[in-house]
């Protein structure tokens, strides 16, 4: 399985994979929303995108909205993760066509529950 | 556990890189508080702390992060606009977080620092709602910040991070490959877990002797390296201790080169001589990538002085505008550490000495605001700075009465230099630069201290200054120190280098010219070079060989050392030559003369001169900037001045020493032969009494000088003994207001002082002779 991790700090990058990883992932990491677009255009098979929120150049909900708007990428499980705790956030990440919506910090364990929940959802 | 330490470890280096353009970017919107990008800038600095801290528990550093994260949202959405408060706050914690991250660095853990007066502050001032009053307004403060803080959930039990898995390089899997443990192990390990055992795969294996600690910890570094890759790899970070390494191979390179080229010119095989030119031609472009890969904008330096200027000026009531210009000037990373300090020197001392108050400004019809101008440009193969200040100048009268009452030039001198060179006395060891020491013109440390670190890395520093209308300070450094331009020189048969930058001119005065040029001044040897008194000094009697040079032609190398001319008679002078400076061992850190070694073309090894050692030694220059240097670690040192009557001496090699007239019995004078040996001592029959003799020259260290046929002997005696000190010569006897500039400069000695225009020690006698066992 193939996941990518866009955020702009290469701390939260590294952290992120481990996590991912711990679930059997082989990630890549992109720093920002236009690097993440060129790496889901190159790679094929990608299934899980974790996007940070707050990013320069393309931020995570400019990244989603481009995403949704590629019919190449239905497939593809959004994630959106951030600081951001309120719910007007989470309502606009889930708009623009986020599948799931994570706070820092997080565990394996909270990522897992949230892929089941959007896997039974469909 | 290595793979979470390299991780803090990456969080480190990217929070310590985001703060840095922190304060700039906060200084920047304080002007323009309008500038989106900027201030999108600061919100991910600080919201990425928040994010990546809440990831490795580090509650404070987050709850901290959160609250300013909030300030900034509400400037971010245009709720609030910036105010010198504001900023402040966020300034400070800016360096909270700094404080915070370097805790963790060294101990791993966030300390204990208390912040939340910090917090309450910001938590404050985003609240203080300017009318438009949201009620649901994020209303969140300090307090409300512990919610997220204890929702941290620790169910990352790190167990389920290595659980062997059919899949990727799990660490079990590695080391079953490996052959480090077996694979049922590894399965009893892991059911472990699954029964809730909290450690780590790792760990279970350790603790049951199933695998040694290495072969964990190798694993899991393996694993690392099996882990993510980032794209849009256009730069990479390099170690700077390898850049050295190359640097020193390609200097290496360089010598060996030069070698070759030598050697091939006296040959004429022409297909030798080819691939010589293109090893040559190689050499020096891999020299010049190397350096290239060494070199970082001064933009580094500077982008912390906006701070300094901003804080300086709040406390002191200025307004200054700092300009930057040529920020992207590049020069050698060792040399832009080495002038961080002095520049931030110069640049408050102009904030504080330089410009004026507005009202003074205003009254002077300048603009209320200052104007500091840096800008660094290369030139001549050199960087140059230059600090420019819009102020009130330097008044060339007042130094010179300045420099006068502190004894660093006669009132004679004073009135003889030109407004130009009194100006550039402010560089002077022992010129303080403001009556009142204010607390932001910092620790005691002077100008003179600029000066000496600017010129050890072969730099100048120069001022100009116009009065009323602003001083300007050029600074002229060399681009690397690892290869500099030099001349070579000959003294007997040793080849010498001279850097050029110390290099003004080179002289030669004719046999018959030359048996009348070089006159004494106080016995001095100086040379009248147009109009002006030029000191001498002999290269080979410094090396220790005197040279007889009646009838010869002479060669003068003119130097400069600390704001002074001198000129350096060699015995011949050679072409100039790209040299590599290789350090001098330590055991030949005493030799003042030297500053370093090269080798040359032919293979021989030349060693490279101090121009400022040699001048000191030649007593052309004062010593004193060096005690300056030690005093400024010695900030404790207080300064006291006190009226005494003072015994003056010669001690040694033409040093002084002074002697509280108190601490001295009688003066006396013995013939050398009636020094009598007992016990290993010098002793001499005074008064019916044995007296011992201690010469002042060996206690100071001051170098052994043949003992004349008559000794001048100072006799000290206490309740506990009778001493007599021998020394060089008794000079006078002063009342002197003793100033003296702190700091034990050695053992015995309160300080030095200036008396009668000269460095001198006073010293303590008791000190001095404390645990002298022979003294009776």
């Amino acid at each position: 399985m193939n996941a990518i991790v866009i955020d702009d700090s290469r701390a939260t990058q590294a952290i992120l994979t481990r996590i991912l990883e711990d679930l059997d992932y082989e990630v890549t990491c992109a720093g920002d929303g236009r690097q993440g677009l060129q790496v889901l255009d190159r790679t094929p098979g990608i299934e899980l995108a974790l996007v940070d929120w707050n990013m320069p150049v393309m931020n995570g909900l400019e990244f989603v909205r481009q995403v949704r708007a590629d019919e190449r990428f239905a497939s593809l499980t959004i994630v959106m993760v951030t600081t951001e705790g309120d719910v007007g956030h989470m309502v606009e990440a889930l708009d623009a066509g986020a599948d799931e919506y994570a706070m820092k910090p997080f565990t394996a364990q909270v990522i897992r529950e949230k892929l089941e929940l959007v896997a039974a959802g469909t | 556990m290595s793979e979470i330490d390299e991780i803090v470890g990456e969080f480190l280096v990217e929070s310590y890189e985001n703060l840095d353009a922190y304060d700039e970017d906060l200084l920047a919107l304080e002007r323009d508080p309008a500038d989106r990008e900027v201030i999108g800038s600061i919100f991910r600095t600080i919201h990425t702390v928040k994010g990546t801290s809440g990831f490795f528990g580090f509650n404070a550093l987050e709850s901290l992060a959160h609250v300013a994260e909030n300030l900034l949202g509400r400037l971010r959405a245009g709720e609030l606009d910036v105010t010198e408060e504001i900023a402040s706050a966020l300034l400070a914690t800016g360096d909270a977080i700094r404080r915070m991250l370097g805790e963790i660095e060294r101990t791993g853990e966030e300390g204990t620092e208390d912040v939340t007066a910090l917090a309450d502050q910001l938590g404050r001032l985003q609240a203080d709602d300017p009318a438009s009053g949201e009620a649901e307004a994020p209303a969140v403060d300090a307090s409300a910040v512990a919610d997220v803080d204890t929702s941290t959930p620790d169910d990352t039990s790190p167990a389920d991070d290595d659980t062997g898995d059919d899949h990727g390089p799990r660490l079990g899997d590695l080391l079953v490959e490996r052959g480090d443990v077996d694979a049922e192990d590894v399965s009893f390990a892991a059911l472990e877990q699954d029964f809730g055992d909290p450690r780590r795969l790792g760990e279970i294996l350790v603790d049951d002797g199933k695998a040694s600690e290495e072969a964990v910890a190798s694993a899991v570094e393996a694993q690392v390296d099996n882990g993510q890759r980032s794209v849009a790899d256009t730069s990479i970070r390099v170690d700077v201790g390898l850049l050295d390494d190359l640097m020193n191979l390609v200097g290496e390179l360089v010598l060996t080169r030069n070698q070759l080229v030598q050697l091939v010119s006296d040959d004429t095989e022409h297909e030798l001589t080819g691939a010589s030119q293109r090893l040559n031609l190689v050499t020096t472009e891999l020299q010049e990538g190397v350096m290239k890969t060494r070199m970082q904008p001064i933009g580094n330096v500077w982008n912390k002085l906006p701070r300094v200027v901003r804080d300086l000026s709040l406390s002191c009531g200025k307004q200054v505008r700092l300009v930057m210009e040529g920020q992207e000037t590049e020069l050698d990373k060792t040399i832009i550490e080495a002038i961080k300090d002095p520049l931030t020197h110069l640049v408050r001392n102009a904030v504080d000495h330089g410009i004026e108050l507005p009202e003074d400004r205003v009254a002077a019809g300048k603009s209320e605001e200052g104007q500091l101008v840096l800008r660094a440009f290369h030139e001549g193969g050199q960087v140059n700075i230059e600090i420019v200040d819009d102020g009130g100048g330097v008044d060339a009268d007042r130094v010179r009465a300045k420099a006068v009452s502190s004894g660093i030039v006669t009132q004679d001198q004073a009135t003889r230099l030109s407004d130009r060179e009194a100006v550039n006395l402010i560089f002077s060891a022992g010129f303080s630069t403001s009556a009142e020491v204010t607390s932001v013109s910092g620790r005691g440390v002077g100008m003179d201290v600029v000066r000496t670190n600017i010129e050890r890395i072969g730099g100048t520093v120069d001022v100009q200054t116009e009065l009323g209308q602003g001083t300007s300070f050029k600074v002229k450094i060399p681009l690397t120190l690892a290869i500099v331009p030099a001349l070579m020189v000959s003294s007997g048969d040793d080849r010498f280098a001279i850097p050029q930058l110390s290099l003004i001119e080179l002289l030669r005065l004719d046999g018959d010219q030359a048996a009348s040029a070089i006159e004494l001044v106080h016995g001095v040897p100086v040379y009248r070079l147009r109009g002006r008194l030029l000191p001498i000094v002999d290269l080979s009697s410094q090396l220790g060989h005197e040279r007889d040079r009646s009838g010869e032609a002479i060669n003068i190398v003119v130097l400069h050392a600390d704001g002074q001319s001198f000129g350096l008679i060699v015995d011949l002078i050679h072409d100039t030559e790209e040299i590599v400076v290789k350090p001098l061992g330590s055991h030949l850190k005493e030799a003042t003369l030297f500053s370093g070694a090269t080798i040359l073309g032919d293979g021989r090894v030349a060693l490279i001169l101090d121009v400022l050692g040699i001048a000191q030694r030649a007593r052309v220059v004062s010593e004193s900037a060096d005690r300056a240097m030690s005093t400024e670690v010695d900030e404790v040192a207080t300064e006291h001045t006190e009226r005494r009557t003072l015994l003056l001496v010669e001690v040694g090699d033409d040093r002084r020493a002074a002697i509280a007239l108190a601490d001295v019995q009688r003066l006396e004078e013995f013939r050398a032969d009636a020094i009598e040996h007992a016990g290993g001592q010098e002793v001499v029959q005074y008064r019916d009494a044995i007296l011992p003799l201690r010469r002042l020259g060996d206690l100071l260290g001051a170098g052994f000088v043949e003992p004349p046929e008559v000794l001048d002997v100072v006799v000290h005696r206490d309740e506990e003994r009778s001493v007599g000190l021998v020394v060089g010569r008794i000079l006078d006897i002063v009342e002197e207001d003793v100033d003296l500039d702190g700091g034990a400069t050695g053992h015995g000695v309160f300080g030095s002082a200036v008396i009668q225009g000269r460095v001198t020690d006073v010293l303590d006698i008791q000190v001095l002779l404390g645990n002298d066992p022979g003294v009776m």
